[in-house]
């Protein structure tokens, strides 16, 4: 399945604009996490800590919702779903 | 109006078309590039529908709590240069102060909600502009 993925500011510039990440059917958002942790490259420590864990700074939203915390393991994923991450927001 | 928009924005022609029979006051607050220790431009980039979305939220909030008749919202986003505006906020009301007291929720809460983010360009150099940390 088809995940697409929209990163903005910083995070856009380490996994580029809208990428679209394939995944297995029935994928959690961990899975999808894994792979923009790979994706990112020598960036990835601007989003996930030393032991993988995304940073607690950083907004995830599945499809313009978003995400708790708590939820990250056991959210599975759609194929066709959008899922945004971001820093804080810095309008205005 | 609640919009983002690539355009600059017509300050002026905002305000008048605000205005209502019913208003005594329009409190405006129009955010702008600034020199900050020798920066040049800024790009500024949206979630836009998420953007749009929670700025409704927010006039909505902002009419329901206050005594006030109208909020108008516009965000640039692009690239701009310093002096350019980035946000106009237009409230209209009866009286100024509820109008003043609204601007400022509206202004604080865009500030912390708003999926916008912007990058600073010096003649050597650029940063982004760290946010304000989301509520979890």
């Amino acid at each position: 399945m088809k995940v697409q993925v929209k990163a903005f500011a910083r995070f856009r510039e380490a996994l580029g604009s809208d990428p679209v990440v394939e995944l297995p059917e029935g994928s959690a958002m961990t899975a999808l996490l894994a792979a923009l942790r790979d994706r990112a490259g020598g960036e990835e420590g601007l989003m996930f800590d030393e032991a993988g864990a995304l940073r607690t700074h950083v907004v995830l939203m599945q499809n313009g919702i978003r995400v708790k915390r708590d939820d990250l393991d056991t959210l599975v994923l759609a194929d066709g779903d959008e899922v945004a991450i971001f820093p804080p927001v810095a309008g205005g | 109006m609640i919009s983002i928009t690539r355009d600059v924005i017509d300050t002026g022609a905002m305000i008048e078309a605000a205005k209502r029979p019913g208003m005594g006051a329009l409190v405006t607050f129009c955010g702008v590039v600034r020199d900050d220790g020798g920066v040049e431009r800024m790009e500024l980039e949206a979630y836009e529908d998420v953007a749009v979305r929670e700025l409704e939220a927010i006039r909505d909030t902002a009419m329901r709590d206050y005594a006030i008749e109208s909020v108008d919202i516009v965000h640039r986003v692009g690239s701009l240069l310093v002096g350019e505006t980035i946000l106009l906020v237009i409230v209209g009301a009866g009286h100024r102060k509820e109008a003043f007291a609204a601007s400022e929720y509206i202004i604080d809460r865009l500030k912390q909600t708003v999926p916008i983010w912007k990058k600073e360009f010096y003649r050597e150099g650029e940063r982004w502009v760290q946010g304000e940390a989301p509520g979890r």
